[in-house]
């Protein structure tokens, strides 16, 4: 079976060196026919999307959506002046640009909440008064005095609606599901610069940095994977001087890229931000080709005879080519296994794209390789020796490693055990907002309305009183008051609203303003009758949003100054404990809310991710036993994707960064880069011990020529990979560093430790080769 | 005195609907009949009688289902026919609000007085609210929904005519004159040509989306008036619904002008709350 599959391999070689032109035909005109594919494309820019709608946190946060009349994409407008917003020009800005984003379409116009569309009912002698917070501007200074008092002194408004030193004031605009944020937030900021005057704006909000990052993605992706692949171009060219070779590399990649993306965008699927991830994965994987250029440079050297030269070339490389590739793809491949619909997609299309790249080795490479002008590979090839000095270099460091084994083995081990103290350190944690850069506007909106306002990510504490009236009774709301007062002390709360904060106001407004009734009353009728009294002056929202229509439910509203997902699991944890501390008899109490979903997709998306990263390492050493038909052979292989992995892991943990979404995404990478490097390796030099049954001479051979090719397939990548250090979003600045470090680490541990072991345990791995 | 009159009302009134039947198409032309139609419509939806007595039942729900029925008993008074009214309000159910009540002074041209009391703290209050946005007790109904909304207050146009549940009637389109004087920026009634019933009302937001719809799902005559006993108001934006039954409705039973007084919010009569 085996000998069959490496029959019809050895023909496909011959046939693409024998008829390159219809081979290179045959190819461009299946890409073409897969690049038709993208004007079908379907992109979902929204992270949220990782979770399926049907997943428990999505089902369950609809329907408290449901009960209170909630919206889950709410956009935050603040508006900010120093000298306070408490004037009439001031005022009447924001009454204007509430009148003007009430007009937006896509937003949800009924239930924005600002200074002129929320109600509030005060007393007056013996009228109580319903109307809005900011009903008509005042001019006088006496007045627009009172007015700053009764909106400060509103606990119901101060820190949500406007900041307890009046500088700061909040719209709060819904909009409809599926509306872009992004979209309506820049509608906005075209009414805010129509206003000139001192007020600064700023604009915050989970839809906001949501859309923000995910139309980013895709337009950073668009700059700079093309950017990377020039600087790669460039490289390659001064590596091999043949724009051939140039061609033929970048050709594969784009290539894998069409394939895939197009296989799948054919089939539908829509593309996700994850998957808008996998061109820099396939450019990566494609270095197959580096090696196969690298060898074939050596073996023209020696046979001077094209169509010979790219046989020889392809045999010795095919195995450990076949071998990689299978592995790389069983690898992401096994990503699809995991629950999360975004993950398996990605895994599955990295998967399909590294099998074009397979087929590409043994078709395209040859077919090119067959079309290059001899004389050109003759002028390239003698006019200088490009590797002679770096084939030296690795020669010394082969000697180096295999001389010194016991040190660099020690040394490596060393280095894991240190790291992994820091993955000890390790926090897994997402924070959206995090995605951008300190310095850009989403962090600085951020920032600012947090500062001076209550928070602006939404958790939602949902009492179930499991009967109906169930929330109406003193006691519950007393206990809800309690609860509040407890989280409010909590780090990252800023502020807390429940229907309990409803009736003590209403007590206080019906005792004349009294602050000494700021409290709940002691009857279930006065409850009942309080309730039904503010919706009959206000309107019916404002209630509806704290407690449902058979007040069996109640919504504590709580704002939080972090998007940490961890933030929110500790308070979380410590509401538990408060709960069970003080029991609320009868009622039961559970989080809902964009923090929560942020908190639940951390722990699912991410762990998902790392555990079916996990498992995909596990199904690679299996992989590499057996294709090794050697246990130690298949450790050692293994052991530069390990020690890559431990390495970075560690310095996350030292270095503090939390261990993100694209963190875990980009680990998947190592799969395909350090067993890469790792299989050319083992393979051959297992080729050449067996042609020469010499442990250090196969070994610095190894060193010296495979080795080659893996240094410069990770100064390639580290090189190409580097203008991602400048991207505008973290994710890609994460994926520039990334890049390079598993470059260079793989390609460390594969030159020199691997050496080192063979030669310390020569009798494991050397026997049976 | 005061029967004659409405008497001689009532016999006006009716000659009116006779004549303006005759000539409907012709007023139905100008914007002027239009408008017409809708302060006849508002006669026969809000002015029935001189006054009525019934028990509401209100059943509020929410998209999710949740729901909350409100019982109450309500009475209305017309001081003048298409002009000022007076409405008595008692909760009856739920348990914690019985005994609540609301007395509610209305004026065509301006805002309504209104007058609560809470049994549970023995307090009269007297509440300033806006008409247009206020909810009606809580309820998908605003206070204009239930007392009316001046006709004067909006430019009519007949859209057409077409057949309703079986019956002929006009589709009317109101635009406030004053942007700022309704929550809504137009609605669109469609109006029986034969007794003036509302049967359905359509309002759309100031962004010109369809928010709420009206629709009179049961009129039945009572004492010779067509009366609306089942109604139904659905926010379709939000997903909520109110659904109002009228039962035992009667018109003109002679209700006293006291019963419609800050005295009777603590001590309603009791012959009233029978």
């Amino acid at each position: 079976m085996l000998k069959r599959l490496v029959q019809y391999r050895r023909r496909l070689v011959e046939f693409s060196a024998t008829h390159p032109r219809f081979v290179v035909g045959l190819t461009l005109l299946l890409t073409v026919a897969f690049g038709l594919q993208f004007p079908k494309i379907r992109i979902d820019t929204d992270p949220k999307n990782m979770l399926p709608e049907t997943s428990q946190v999505r089902r369950y946060n609809d329907q408290v959506e449901g009960w209170f009349g909630l919206h889950p994409d709410v956009i935050v407008v603040g508006i900010r002046n120093e000298g306070g917003i408490f004037n009439p020009e001031s005022l009447r800005r924001i009454e204007r640009i509430t009148d003007e984003v009430l007009k937006l379409p896509g937003i949800v116009a009924r239930d924005v909440i600002s200074l002129p569309t929320v109600d509030d009912v005060t007393v007056d002698g013996d009228t109580l008064r319903a109307q809005p917070l900011l009903a008509r501007v005042p001019e006088r200074a006496e007045d627009i005095d009172a007015l700053r008092k009764r909106i400060t002194g509103n606990p119901l408004v101060v820190n949500r609606l406007v900041s307890a030193d009046g500088k700061v004031s909040a719209l709060y605009v819904p909009i409809e599901k599926g509306a872009n944020g992004k979209a309506i937030a820049d509608r906005i900021k075209k009414i805010t610069a129509a206003e000139k005057g001192p007020e600064q704006f700023f604009f915050a909000g989970d839809p906001v940095a949501r859309d923000t990052f995910g139309i980013e993605m895709f337009r950073q992706m668009a700059w700079f994977s093309p950017l990377a692949g020039m600087v790669m171009m460039v490289a390659l060219y001064f590596m091999f001087r043949s724009a051939t070779l140039v061609v033929a590399n970048m050709g594969v990649a784009m290539i894998s890229i069409i394939w895939a993306m197009g296989f799948f965008i054919g089939l539908g699927v829509p593309i996700h931000i994850m998957a808008s991830m996998s061109p820099v994965f396939l450019m990566a994987i494609s270095t197959d080709t580096v090696h196969i250029f690298n060898e074939f440079h050596f073996r023209y050297k020696d046979v001077r005879e094209k169509r010979e030269a790219i046989l020889q070339t392809m045999e010795a490389t095919a195995t450990p080519i076949t071998y990689s590739d299978l592995t790389t793809a069983a690898g992401f491949a096994s990503l699809a296994v995991g629950p999360i619909v975004p993950v398996k997609i990605f895994g599955l299309l990295v998967a399909v794209g590294t099998l074009v790249i397979l087929l590409m080795s043994f078709t395209l490479v040859p077919a090119l390789m067959a079309l290059m002008k001899e004389e050109r590979i003759e002028r390239v090839n003698l006019k200088k020796d490009p590797g002679g000095v770096v084939s030296r270099l690795l020669y010394d460091v082969g000697r180096f490693a295999t001389g010194r084994r016991t040190a660099v083995v020690l040394a490596g081990a060393l280095l894991i055990g240190v790291s992994a103290v820091g993955i000890a350190w390790i926090r897994v944690n997402n924070n959206m907002i995090h995605w951008f850069k300190a310095g850009s506007e989403v962090r600085k909106a951020d920032r600012v309305l947090n500062e001076s306002l209550g928070g602006t990510a939404t958790l939602y504490l949902v009492a179930d009183a499991k009967e109906e009236g169930g929330i109406a009774d003193p006691k519950v709301l007393r206990s809800l008051e309690g609860l509040q007062k407890e989280i409010e002390k909590r780090y990252p709360v800023g502020k807390t609203v429940s229907v309990a904060d409803y009736v003590k106001r209403v007590n206080r407004v019906l005792h004349d303003d009294d602050p000494a009734h700021e409290t709940v009353p002691d009857s279930r009728e006065t409850i009942g009758q309080y309730l039904l009294l503010f919706n009959m002056a206000a309107k019916p929202r404002d209630l509806n949003n704290v407690i449902d229509y058979p007040y069996r439910k109640a919504n504590v509203v709580v704002q939080l100054q972090s998007w940490d997902a961890v933030d929110t699991k500790a308070l979380l944890e410590q509401i538990r404990g408060d709960l069970r501390a003080n029991p609320i008899p009868g009622v039961e109490i559970r989080p809902a809310g964009i923090a929560y979903f942020n908190m639940v997709w951390n722990d699912e998306v991410l762990w998902g991710m790392l555990s079916g990263f996990l498992a995909s390492c596990v199904l690679v050493l299996f992989l590499l036993v057996l294709a090794y038909r050697s246990f130690w052979w298949g450790i050692a292989s293994f052991l530069p994707l390990f020690f890559t992995i431990v390495l970075i892991y560690g310095v996350v943990g030292f270095v503090g960064k939390d261990l993100d979404m694209p963190i875990s995404v980009l680990s998947t990478l190592s799969l395909g880069l350090a067993v890469d490097f790792a299989i050319h390796f083992a393979s051959r030099f297992r080729q050449r011990y067996g042609e020469t049954k010499d442990v250090q001479e196969a070994l610095l051979w190894t060193v010296a020529r495979p080795g080659k090719g893996i240094l410069r397939n990770a100064v390639l990548f580290a090189s190409g990979f580097a203008a991602m250090i400048f991207a505008a979003l973290t994710p890609y600045v994460t994926v520039g560093i990334f890049m390079m470090a598993i470059m260079l680490l793989s390609a460390a541990a594969t030159i020199l430790l691997l050496p080192a072991l063979v030669v310390l345990f020569p009798r494991l791995l050397t026997k049976g080769t | 005195m005061a029967k004659k009159r409405a008497v001689w009302l009532m016999t006006g009134f009716s000659l009116f609907l006779l004549l303006s039947g005759l000539f409907s198409r012709a007023f139905a032309e100008t914007p002027g009949g239009a408008e017409e139609m809708m302060r006849r419509s508002a006669l026969v939806q809000f002015y029935a009688g001189n006054d009525m007595k019934t028990k509401v039942t209100m059943r509020l729900r929410s998209k999710e289902g949740g729901e909350r029925v409100r019982e109450l008993l309500m009475a209305r008074r017309n001081v003048k026919a298409g002009g000022d009214q007076k409405y008595f309000i008692l909760f009856l159910q739920p348990a914690d609000v019985r005994d609540m009540t609301f007395l509610v002074w209305k004026y065509p041209q301006r805002d309504s007085d209104r007058w609560l009391y809470l049994p549970a703290i023995k307090l009269v209050k007297r509440i300033a609210a806006n008409d247009k946005r206020s909810s009606f007790v809580g309820s998908d109904f605003s206070y204009e929904d239930v007392s009316g909304r001046a006709v004067e207050e909006d430019n009519h146009a007949l859209l057409r005519e077409e057949k309703y549940a079986g019956k002929e009637v006009y589709v009317v389109k109101s635009v406030p004159k004053d942007e700022k004087s309704a929550d809504f920026g137009y609605k669109v009634s469609w109006v029986d040509k034969g007794n003036f019933v509302l049967w359905k009302e359509e309002y759309y937001d100031k962004r010109g989306s369809l928010s709420r719809v009206f629709t009179a799902d049961e009129v039945k005559p009572i004492q010779g008036f067509p009366t609306t006993v089942k109604r139904m108001m659905k926010n379709v934006q939000t997903g909520h619904w109110t659904e109002a039954t009228f039962g035992e409705v009667k018109y003109d039973l002679g209700l006293a002008d006291s019963l419609f007084s800050e005295r009777s919010l603590k001590n309603p009569p009791k012959a009233f709350a029978r």
